[in-house]
């Protein structure tokens, strides 16, 4: 005996319609109604519990948290750092500063991240002691430290409207991811050197371009740590260091990749194999005329 | 194929058998003829059918249904990862891992079913070495050696004793040549090969020896002391394939291979499984298309998607299931050649089962002794201890004394330590008997012989039917006389009753012929015995044998003395245990049907009470034709009835009478037997040990082959080898078999229930953009790594009721996997698993910083690399990477609960109907360890430095092990409210919907 002969295309067609509705027994897709009924129903009771249980326990869950500082900081010990204005895909700035067109996002952003740090949003912040953390653990009402827009010199926009853009020396904010509790050790500082690993000269050694920070040194100062999440900490404002760019009018057209980095902190990693935004980060500038 | 044999050289006379084959009978052939015949005909060897090439049997392995869909998946995967890197996107490593990692399992799993494949199978090979190496063969009158392989037909050989017949040859010549036919029709006897042609059938005629067949050395005394012993001269007539045993061998390697039970199971499941994947992964492609997603990553979602719901693990899982009770089984003496047949025991309904040394010990025993006019019974069983009959009589001395002197077998030297059973001994069947049992009952059977020194003797031959000896004893000589009872009879003038010689009279005759029917009815040889005493030199050391049975008259009947091969002890248990398993056991052999018959009886396939249509017609007087064959349960039929029979009556004997014997087959016959039962809807198993059982082997759904008596060739046609030939090693083969169809229910349920929640965290990744919960590499951890143990560990599980007393399962009926098991496991179980999982993802996330509504639709900021500040619910900000580890994070939360709700799947997988308490939590000590090994490779994975670089796995917070714990408690809880309902309301809705 072979193997079955194989059922002609016609019989298999006329049992799958069987098997999909069979008029002689009422069935539906091997079930009759009442059996798709019960069995429907016997699932509905048995999701509905299922869902009410975890929607109980996420309940329970969400009842355990504290609304304002998470339970767990595992995964973010250390912080990122970032930098504004951030150019769409990659973190490259193109522009004419001859053409204020050409970045005139990029003021505008600035503009925009700034305005949250303009005195009159300010009021309610304090002036708090530079050089030491302010711890407020104990306090209820968490105050906000006041960062003075003047601190970024140059940078600040109050007296250059297009942040150097037009004048070959764009400004560039550094700044710190929030992370709460977060309290940093040493003095720390944001220096930024001409990145060579993607074949770039190393520019500002070559006097391309000269780095100015403000404030001073880019230095950031430990009063605005800790932060207390953003329900306890409404008002925070996150320390900034203006990078300014002067770039050598020899050097315009040429692809500058700088990499700043926070030092002269132990607990603030920089050097982190995976993360390229640990504590550092890099962006090239090409400016043209 | 399946016709008889065709050939007529028996019935040839000589002259025109020379011209048949232009040949001389004298001087043999030509060598020139000879070579010519050797290129028309080929070499004189069994050719080898056509194998399938190795590699095509690998790239098998590598294309079934799953297999070919991990390689779709591979292929997507590296296509995504060409595509990503050809955009410079440098984070998608990761596709080409899993890439590496599917094609590794792919290939690893085949490696393991060619493995497998490889050590089974291969049927000619055995054949080849049947073939002798060399030939004496006379060619233009001259003696040659060449090698057998170059015979042709028209050759002329020579055979003796201790060689194998070269090739199907026609004796010419014989002196005492016998050979052993054993593996060729299963008959144990040697049988006389002469040239007189003295059958019809090639196959029974005497003058006709067949290619392979071993030709037997001389006993110790020769039947004439003239000629040389166990030679023989004969006329090739067939080589190589055309030879009977080529024929044999070609019928059995023309019969396909069916596919066994669990392979069509398993295939009806994998061919579900690739469906519904397939399914899946195309319903969320268009899904994700319509959503809006990219069309590459639409691939890869139903890459991912085949990934989760196809089970890696599970074919392992099958294999090592399978062959860890092939182990157990080669504890018990029965080999299993093919892992699948393992199964196809436990789902075999009917067994067609040889007699000879299977259901018997193939030991001609004494049986019965008729004495004193009295049935006396001895024991027959295995080691022969004692004897339960009265043997103060003075009759039993004389009879003993006959059975001890006239018996010309002995025992083999040194062999005193050895008990008796045991012993060899050189001699015939019946005389090996008659000297075991006089060792055992009267003792030292040399001594006795040396107090009696033989002074002459007559050997057995066909025309007399008797052998006689005359002994030395002191004064006075002993005539002793044995052969076939009514040859004896007539010698007898009286008869010796409790020590008193009696006058034979009319009486005494009809007690005879009573005993005598009554023992032949029983199947047994029967023999008688007599002596006389006679003065001294009544016969003179070196008369003529001839002149012997002239003294020999008048002699004193002592009794008769009846042998069988006894049906092995443990056998009538085991029928009897395969009765109540639902398993009908049928006898095939080439035995007479009246000893088949009565052994049927004696280890219970013929029951006590059937009848067969013969008793019924006995019974009620009325001739055979009358007879209901619903009266009759059980019913002998011979070959021969077989051969006239029409197609499809045999189907219906089979189906009118339960118990059935078929007595006098022929190979072919048998064939016909097993698939009658097969086109009943039987799944059968055959038993077998000889060349000719070879076809039906190989035709059985379980071939069952004799590993002691067993010939190569059927050893190779079977898919299961007996070591001890015992019968009730198949009963031990038929509750592991359903033993592990059971277990592996649960190993598949358990398996298959993981696949929802690998699956569930795509469907609502793709659907909701959660950040994905849980990745494609940490699926393959969970499907080929931690649970392949507790899924294996399930096999070593007890049998939850007495499955021996349950009908074997109907193989169309009851599936493997059936609509309740994946119902269960996929929308119950798995649904529990999946909202464990979730709710622990959930919990780890938001304790992380990121509530659970916050996720909702979080994934295309989530998974952009160009976003280093995303604000979590707290206002921190994250880092792509740290977002990732997080991630990473999730994966391993969710693995564990997986891990934790399989803790609790394996636990209910032990039982489907009884309580967790019943069947006993921790008895499966193996399933114990599984659990440990279990969570300390979860612990490994999650707490093993480097982990997150390389498979994923991130550190977990201690108490998310405990997140899905009650899950784990509400699915133990939920499946014994399950089986309770399943045992209290047997046939209800619950139990349809529920019991798998």
């Amino acid at each position: 005996m072979t193997k079955e002969a194989k059922k002609p295309f016609r019989q298999s067609v006329a049992e799958w319609r069987q098997f999909v509705y069979n008029p002689d027994s009422g069935e539906f897709l091997g079930r009759t109604a009442k059996s798709w009924g019960l069995i429907l129903l016997f699932y509905l009771v048995f999701y509905g519990f299922l869902a009410a249980l975890f929607t109980f326990t996420m309940w329970v869950m969400l009842q355990t948290l504290s609304s304002d500082i998470p339970k767990y900081r595992d995964r973010i010990s250390s912080p990122g750092l970032m930098i504004s204005p951030k150019p769409d895909t990659a973190l490259e700035f193109y522009f004419n500063k001859s053409d204020a067109n050409s970045y005139a996002q990029y003021v505008s952003t600035l503009k925009k991240f700034l305005e949250s740090y303009d005195d009159s949003k300010q009021s309610e912040n304090i002036n708090c002691t530079p050089g030491k953390v302010f711890d407020q653990n104990d306090v209820a009402d968490k105050k906000a430290c006041r960062f003075n827009l003047s601190e970024l010199g140059q940078c600040s926009g109050k007296e250059d409207k297009t942040f150097g853009y037009s004048k070959g020396t764009p400004c560039v904010l550094v700044k710190m991811n929030r992370i709460i509790g977060l309290k940093p050790e040493g003095e720390p500082y944001i220096q930024c050197t001409s990145k060579t690993a993607w074949g770039a000269v190393k520019a500002v050694e070559q006097g391309m371009v000269e780095i100015n920070y403000f404030p001073p040194g880019g230095s950031i100062d430990l009063m605005y740590f800790p932060y207390y999440g953003k329900s306890l900490h409404a008002h925070y404002l996150q320390p900034l260091v203006a990078v300014q760019l002067a770039i050598n009018s020899n050097s315009t057209n040429e692809e500058i990749a700088i990499e700043c980095k926070i030092l002269g902190s132990p607990n603030l990693k920089n050097e982190d194999d995976r993360d390229k935004f640990l504590g550092r980060i890099a962006f090239k500038v090409q400016m043209t005329e | 194929m399946k016709k008889e044999m065709d050939v007529d050289d028996h019935k040839l006379e000589l002259p025109d058998l020379e011209a048949k084959y232009s040949t001389s009978i004298t001087k043999g052939l030509v060598g020139a003829v000879a070579a010519e015949r050797l290129l028309r005909d080929g070499p004189n060897e069994l050719r080898p059918p056509r194998g399938t090439p190795e590699c095509v049997k690998f790239g098998r392995q590598l294309a079934g249904g799953l297999q070919c869909l991990m390689w779709v998946a591979a292929a997507i995967c590296l296509i995504a990862y060409g595509v990503q890197e050809g955009q410079g996107d440098r984070g998608s490593a990761d596709n080409l891992y899993l890439a590496i990692a599917l094609i590794a399992v792919v290939v690893v799993t085949g490696c393991f079913g060619y493995y497998q494949e490889f050590k089974s199978t291969n049927i000619i090979a055995s054949f080849k070495n049947l073939v002798p190496q060399q030939a004496t063969v006379i060619r233009e009158g001259d003696k040659l050696q060449i090698n057998a392989n170059e015979l042709v037909v028209g050759d002329l050989v020579e055979i003796k004793g201790g060689d194998r017949v070269p090739a199907d040859i026609r004796i010419i010549s014989a002196q005492g040549c016998k050979v052993d036919n054993s593996s060729l029709t299963g008959e144990s006897e040697p049988q006389t090969r002469s040239p007189e042609c003295t059958h019809d059938s090639p196959l029974e005629t005497r003058n006709i020896a067949f290619f392979s067949t071993m030709c037997l050395e001389a006993g110790p005394h020769p039947d004439t002391q003239a000629s040389p012993a166990g030679t023989a001269t004969g006329l090739v007539i067939n080589t190589g394939d055309r030879t009977i045993i080529g024929r044999i061998a070609s019928l059995a390697s023309g019969v396909e291979n069916e596919k066994t039970p669990i392979a069509i199971e398993i295939e009806h499941f994998v061919d579900i499984i690739a469906g519904l994947a397939i399914f899946f992964g195309a319903t969320f492609f268009v899904v994700a298309m319509v959503i809006g997603y990219p069309f590459l990553r639409a691939m890869v979602f139903f890459m991912a998607i085949v990934v989760a719901y196809v089970p890696e693990g599970l074919l392992a899982t099958v294999t090592v299931c399978l062959s860890l009770t092939a182990k157990r089984l080669a504890r018990k003496n029965c080999v299993v050649k093919n892992l699948e047949a393992v199964e196809t025991l436990g789902s075999t309904s009917v067994i067609c089962s040889d007699k000879t040394g299977t259901l018997t010990q193939n030991r001609m025993t004494v049986a019965h002794l008729w004495f004193d006019n009295q049935i006396h019974t001895a024991d027959t069983t295995e080691d022969q201890s004692g004897q339960s009959f009265d043997q103060s009589s003075e009759t039993w001395t004389l009879l003993s004394r006959v059975v001890t002197l006239c018996n010309r077998a002995q025992f083999k030297a040194g062999q005193e330590n050895i008990p008796v059973a045991k012993r060899e001994v050189i001699g015939d069947a019946s005389e090996t008997a008659l000297l075991k049992f006089a060792e055992v009952t009267v003792g030292t059977v040399s001594e006795a012989r040396g107090r009696f020194p033989k002074v002459a003797e007559l050997p057995f031959n066909s025309t007399n039917k008797f052998q006689l000896s005359v002994h030395a004893a002191g004064d006075r000589q002993l005539l002793v006389l044995k052969g076939a009872p009514e040859r004896v009879l007539e010698r007898c003038s009286t008869v010796m009753i409790k020590g008193q010689e009696l006058p034979l009279d009319a009486q005494w005759r009809e007690a005879f012929e009573g005993a005598y029917a009554d023992l032949g009815g029983r199947g047994e040889r029967v023999l008688g015995f007599c002596a006389r005493w006679l003065p001294a030199g009544t016969v003179a050391a070196g008369t003529d044998p001839e002149a012997l049975p002239e003294v020999a008259v008048g002699l004193c009947f002592a009794g008769l003395v009846a042998m069988i091969d006894p049906p092995r002890a443990t056998v009538p248990r085991a029928v009897l245990k395969c009765r109540t398993a639902g398993i009908r056991v049928i006898m095939v052999t080439g035995d007479h049907p009246i000893t088949a018959k009565a052994i049927a009886a004696a280890v219970g396939i013929i029951s006590e009470g059937s009848e067969t249509p013969e008793d019924v017609a006995a019974r009620l007087r009325v001739p055979l034709e009358q007879v209901d064959p619903r009266q009759a349960r059980a019913r002998v039929v011979t070959g021969a009835e077989l051969a006239g029979m029409e197609p499809g009556v045999l189907e219906g004997i089979l189906r009118a009478h339960p118990e059935m014997v078929f007595a006098r087959t022929s190979p072919q016959q048998k064939l016909v037997i097993v698939e009658s039962c097969q086109r009943l809807g039987a799944i059968v198993a055959v038993t077998g040990d000889g060349v000719n059982d070879s076809p039906a082997l190989k035709r059985a759904d379980i071939g069952v082959a004799m590993g002691i008596a067993g010939s190569d060739a059927a050893k190779n046609a079977a898919d299961m080898i007996l070591l001890d030939d015992n019968f009730a090693s198949i009963v031990t083969g038929v509750e592991q078999g359903r033993l592990i169809f059971d277990n592996l229910k649960k190993s598949i349920a358990y398996t298959l229930t993981k696949n929802i929640p690998e699956l569930t965290p795509y469907l609502i990744y793709i659907t909701a953009s959660v950040p994905l919960p849980l990745g494609c590499i940490t699926i393959l951890f969970i499907e080929l790594c931690t649970d392949i143990f507790p899924s294996v560990s399930l096999a070593y599980e007890r049998a939850e009721s007495d499955i021996m007393h349950l009908k074997p399962r109907n193989p169309r009926r009851d599936r493997l996997v059936n609509e309740p098991l994946a119902a269960y496991s996929y929308f119950q179980i798995g649904a529990i698993q999946s909202f464990a999982g979730f709710t622990d993802y959930f919990v780890a996330m938001a304790q992380e910083g990121w509530w659970p509504l916050l996720c909702l639709g979080l994934r295309p900021r989530w998974e952009d690399t160009h976003e280093q500040e995303l604000q979590d619910s707290y206002g921190q900000q994250w880092t792509f990477e740290q977002r990732r580890y997080q991630q990473y994070t999730c994966y391993t939360v969710f693995f564990i609960s997986i891990e934790m709700c399989q803790i609790a799947d394996v636990l209910i997988r032990k039982t489907r109907r009884l309580s967790l308490l019943q069947q006993g939590l921790f008895r499966n000590h193996i399933l114990v360890i599984a659990i440990v090994f279990q969570v300390s490779i979860g612990c490994f994975l999650c707490y093993c430095p480097g982990m997150p670089n390389i498979f994923n796995f991130m550190p977990i917070r201690f108490q998310w092990w405990f997140v899905p714990m009650p899950f784990g408690l509400l699915i133990l809880i939920y499946d014994e409210i399950r089986k309770l309902g399943v045992r209290r309301h047997p046939g209800s809705w619950w139990d349809r919907e529920l019991y798998y």
